[in-house]
């Protein structure tokens, strides 16, 4: 073996090898892109695959044989969901308590999440050790006696009634009592210098300075109670006050199973969380990742 | 801070008194009303006369009961785990991704979770409809050709429902993932690739252990939501065999709603409760202890 | 040690007074028995360096404090236990606190706002301060917007939009690089001259102190050390602390030997031998202490001049255009010599160093100025 390999011979050598193994890496980091856009196409089919179905005639959906696209396009299913069901009933339903339980929590959260954050009174620590151990009380455990608290109220199948457990939110008090922690003393002390009151610190200072977060957990419990499907079904017995998600669970048709109607109508109780959560996009991540954080 | 103690405590009153009535009312009161009331022979609405723990036993000698326990468990194991672990694959393919192409991925894995579940229900349902669903195109060559009722056929139910279950949840998982892998400095992949450590071994001696904390955050929060798991085994259980498939919750439910056994119920409630607490202050020791090796 | 204030001749009422304040955080005091007015149209300093509780007094003026005993009066009225608002007193903090989610005018007529004031007159009061502090064109603007010197202005605008009997500054100009404090110190000196209103203003920086305040309270772990104005401060401090904290460079120390006081005078022997004479006011039968001269007070000389009080070897040089800086190697020590700015002088040099001993001064073991 001749030593006379010249500098120049050698750095080639290396030179390749370190491209070659660079193409190995890409390779891999390739494959891995590919897996994991074929991934999302799988997991986005069946959402598709549903919705596709509901713009099929009922012979279509049925026929042996599987047709990604509709031979004939129809809005026939969607039509008689809106027409046939209750469906109009079932969204102002859900509107109203959704929209309820969101008001109403995020009012609750952000008075109490400031009181406890900013004031100082008696029994504040007991307060806080409470929020923090209702997180291991489930809540479907205390069905039996939210249903028999509700109809002792009288308020069983009434809208309000549907909206009463679901105030419950610890975890929107304890994100607002986290996110006031954090706003900086001097904000605090030079408002107080200025002359404002506890309340209007809270609603000129505080909140504003935290808007995001409360868009972020209005959209969160809006999307949560709209979702929400145990407490409805049993707190609402007649089908004119039921919500949507409990609705469509309950439409039967007088001639057998209607695949696509069936599917017309989840896909129309799904649309308006569907489209908040597109529009919201960051706000909902965010809120996610918050309320994640407080339960590790 | 100068302030006057009464303004202060008159604030404070005003600020916290609806919360102080929601969570008095609604949680605080049920909560003592159910370990009370289980241990009385109550029905669903209505006083009943104390038995001691006379339904505790009934439970422990309820065949359906124990079912419902082995049942939960069961589900949870076969949903919480896959979910776990597939949705860091996933958070760690998605993270690659760039601009548009990863809001569109990412928004793909996580719509489902954003959907009610009675809609997940309709999906599926459709999707492994036994006589119309496409889904038989790919159960039928192990059937012998024939399609098959997933969700009538009793082993298959809890598989199904877990499966169902992961599609429908994995976007939270993947979420809090992405969050987690972002928090891991670039800088930590670029020294270990100039030290030629290949990708493999970047997994498991970097990305694995820090990210750690995240897969025990993501595994506590699923076990403890997928114990009190109720809406999907009731929907697709609908017309079978319900009391095989059974769930805590739904025992619960049934013996509360359908029995009129307020106490008995609420027992039972008791009992997931602690099951609750037991289960997720092991698992979370248990977890946190590996990871400080 | 807490003197009394050294005022000449003003028999009025002081303005703010802090009368025998205590502060105790739960097992730790933090100040105590503590006295100190500020007259009225002034601008007091509270200087001193980080914990010596300038700012927890400047803090209990305003009321953000809780005086655990002890009094605080403004314009005669007892304000211990009033809250900050009612008293007549508007404080610029060293972060400036503005509050993000408003714009300059928002913010500068919130204290108006919060009172209740009709839009009319909040905007014309906000219009008012903005023109007295240049911010017009920023009315509109939100903080993040504005640079660290408009942001100050806007800070002050808020102070100034409630016409308040004093203001409190707490350290402001701390956050601003090198350049603009020289120019703020301007625009705030310049606020003083034309408002006349009382200022109490807190710094570590006795550069700004000794420019922008008329008296300065110089304080030491919560005890008042001197009080007195810039000059008075320099050329008499009262105590070693004061003598080392004021002034830049900071005067040099080392110890000598008394030989003998006779009246106002100490015969001072100093390492190497030479002998010296510095006056004194007290002192007798004492046979050591510190001497202390400041940089501008050695000469430098030859170092076989009969009159050099010692001989060094230069160790480093700075030259800054208007004046040099030695730092000279000597047989006590290093020492800070500030000369002409085109002093001649080599690193590695041997030079003789000339004591001014009419601004020397003695300082005895507890510090006190002989």
């Amino acid at each position: 073996m001749t030593a006379s390999v010249s500098t120049a011979d050698l750095s080639a050598q290396t030179g390749a090898r370190r491209l070659a193994s660079l193409r190995r890496v890409d390779l891999a980091g390739l494959v891995i892109t590919v897996a994991t856009l074929l991934g999302a196409i799988f997991w986005a089919f069946p959402l598709y695959w549903g919705l596709v179905t509901t713009f099929k005639p009922e012979y279509e959906v049925v026929r042996p044989g599987v047709a990604l696209w509709p031979a004939h396009f129809t809005l026939e299913n969607y039509g008689h969901v809106l027409l046939e069901t209750k469906i109009g009933l079932w969204y102002i339903n859900s509107l109203i308590t959704s929209g309820a339980v969101t008001v109403i929590v995020v009012m609750m959260a952000a008075s109490a999440g400031y009181a406890i954050s900013q004031l100082d009174f008696p029994f504040r620590r007991y307060f806080w050790w409470m929020i923090l151990a209702s997180f291991m009380v489930p809540i479907p455990a205390l069905i039996v006696n939210h249903f028999i608290l509700m109809s002792q109220f009288r308020l069983i199948n009434t809208l309000a009634g549907v909206v009463g457990p679901q105030l419950i939110a610890p975890v929107t008090v304890i994100i607002y009592k986290q996110f006031f922690d954090s706003v900086p003393k001097d904000f605090r002390e030079a408002a107080v210098m200025d002359g404002a009151s506890e309340f209007q610190l809270l609603f000129r200072i505080y909140l504003p300075m935290n808007w995001g977060i409360t868009t972020a957990l209005a959209i969160i419990t809006f999307i949560g109670a709209w979702n929400l499907f145990l407490w409805p079904f049993l707190a609402v017995s007649s089908e004119d006050l039921m919500n949507i998600t409990v609705g469509i669970t309950q439409v039967h048709d007088a001639f057998g199973v209607q695949y696509a109607r069936d599917l017309a109508v989840a896909m129309l109780a799904a649309l308006p969380v569907a489209l908040v959560y597109l529009i919201f996009q960051r706000r909902v991540t965010q809120a996610i990742m918050l309320s994640a954080g407080i339960k590790g | 801070m100068f302030k006057s103690k009464r303004s202060e405590y008159f604030t404070a009153a005003v600020l916290m008194a609806p919360f102080v009535v929601i969570y008095g009312v609604l949680f605080v009161y049920p909560t003592i009303k159910m370990v009370e009331q289980s241990l009385t022979n109550a029905p669903l609405i209505g006083p009943g006369k104390w038995v001691g723990f006379d339904n505790y036993f009934r439970l422990a000698s309820d065949r359906l009961f124990s079912v419902a326990i082995w049942n939960t468990l069961y589900f949870v194991v076969l949903s919480v785990i896959p979910s776990t672990l597939l949705a860091l694959v996933v958070a760690l393919g998605v993270n690659r991704l760039k601009g548009w192409m990863q809001s569109v991925v990412l928004a793909a894995f996580f719509l489902p979770y954003i959907l009610p579940v009675s809609v997940v229900f309709r999906i599926w349902s459709w999707i492994f409809d036994k006589d119309f669903g496409i889904a038989q195109y790919a159960i039928a060559p192990f059937n012998d050709g024939n399609s098959l009722s997933i969700f009538r056929t009793i082993p298959l139910f809890m598989p199904a429902v877990a499966f169902v279950t992961v599609w429908w949840l994995l976007g939270f998982n993947v979420l809090l993932f992405i969050a987690g892998l972002r928090n891991i400095s670039s800088e930590i992949y670029e020294a270990a690739g100039l030290d030629g450590a290949s990708r493999f071994t970047q997994f498991r001696r970097i990305t694995w252990p820090l990210i750690w904390p995240v897969t025990v955050l993501v595994f506590t929060i699923q076990l403890i939501l997928q114990l009190k798991i109720f809406d999907q085994v009731y929907l697709f259980a609908q017309g079978g065999r319900v009391d095989a498939t059974m769930v805590m919750v739904q025992y619960i439910y049934k013996q509360a709603f359908q029995m009129n056994k307020g106490g008995l119920a609420d027992a039972a409630a008791v009992v997931l409760f602690l099951l609750i607490v037991v289960l997720s202050v092991l698992q979370f020791q248990l977890l946190r202890a590996r990871g400080v090796r | 040690m807490s003197a009394a204030p050294v005022e000449t001749g003003d028999a009025a009422a002081p303005h703010v007074e802090l009368r025998r304040v205590t502060k105790r955080y739960g097992p730790v005091t933090a100040i105590s028995d503590l006295s100190l007015t500020v007259d009225k149209g002034s601008f007091t300093a509270l200087l001193g360096p980080s914990g010596c509780g300038k700012s927890t007094l400047l803090r209990m003026i305003a009321g953000l404090e809780a005086i655990t005993a002890g009094q605080c009066f403004i314009d005669g009225v007892d304000v211990s236990d009033m809250p900050p608002a009612q008293r007549r007193i508007a404080m610029v903090f060293q972060s400036y606190a503005l509050y993000p989610h408003m714009t300059v005018r928002q913010n500068i007529a919130f204290s108006l706002s919060v009172a209740g004031q009709p839009k009319k007159v909040q905007n014309e009061r906000a219009l008012e301060v903005a023109r007295i502090l240049q911010l017009e064109p920023f009315l509109d603007r939100r903080p993040a917007e504005l640079s660290g010197g408009q942001r100050q202005r806007v800070a002050i605008g808020r102070a100034l939009v409630r016409k308040p009997e004093a203001f409190l500054f707490d350290e402001p100009l701390s956050n601003l690089d090198a350049k603009l404090r020289v120019q703020m110190r301007f625009e705030l000196a310049k606020l003083h001259a034309d408002l006349g209103t009382t200022m109490v203003y807190v710094t570590h920086d006795q550069t700004e102190a000794m420019t922008l305040a008329d008296k300065i309270v110089v304080l030491d772990k919560g005890v008042i050390s001197q009080v007195g104005s810039p000059l008075e401060l320099y050329n008499a401090p009262a105590n070693k602390f004061v003598a080392a904290f004021i002034g830049s460079p900071s005067m040099n120390f080392f110890g000598v030997d008394i030989a003998a006081i006779s009246g106002r005078t100490a015969t001072v022997v100093l390492p190497g031998g030479r002998t010296v004479e510095i006056g004194v006011t007290t002192g007798a039968g004492a046979r050591s202490a510190e001497l202390g001269v400041r940089p501008e007070h050695l000469t430098v000389v030859d170092p076989r001049d009969p009159a050099a009080a010692f001989a060094g070897k230069v160790a480093i040089i700075e030259h800054l255009g208007s004046s040099t800086i030695l730092y000279v190697e000597t047989p006590v020590g290093q020492l800070v010599v500030e000369g002409e700015g085109d002093l001649a002088a080599k690193s590695g040099e041997t030079i003789g160093l000339r004591l001014n001993q009419n601004h020397a001064r003695l300082f005895g073991v507890t510090g006190a100025t002989l």
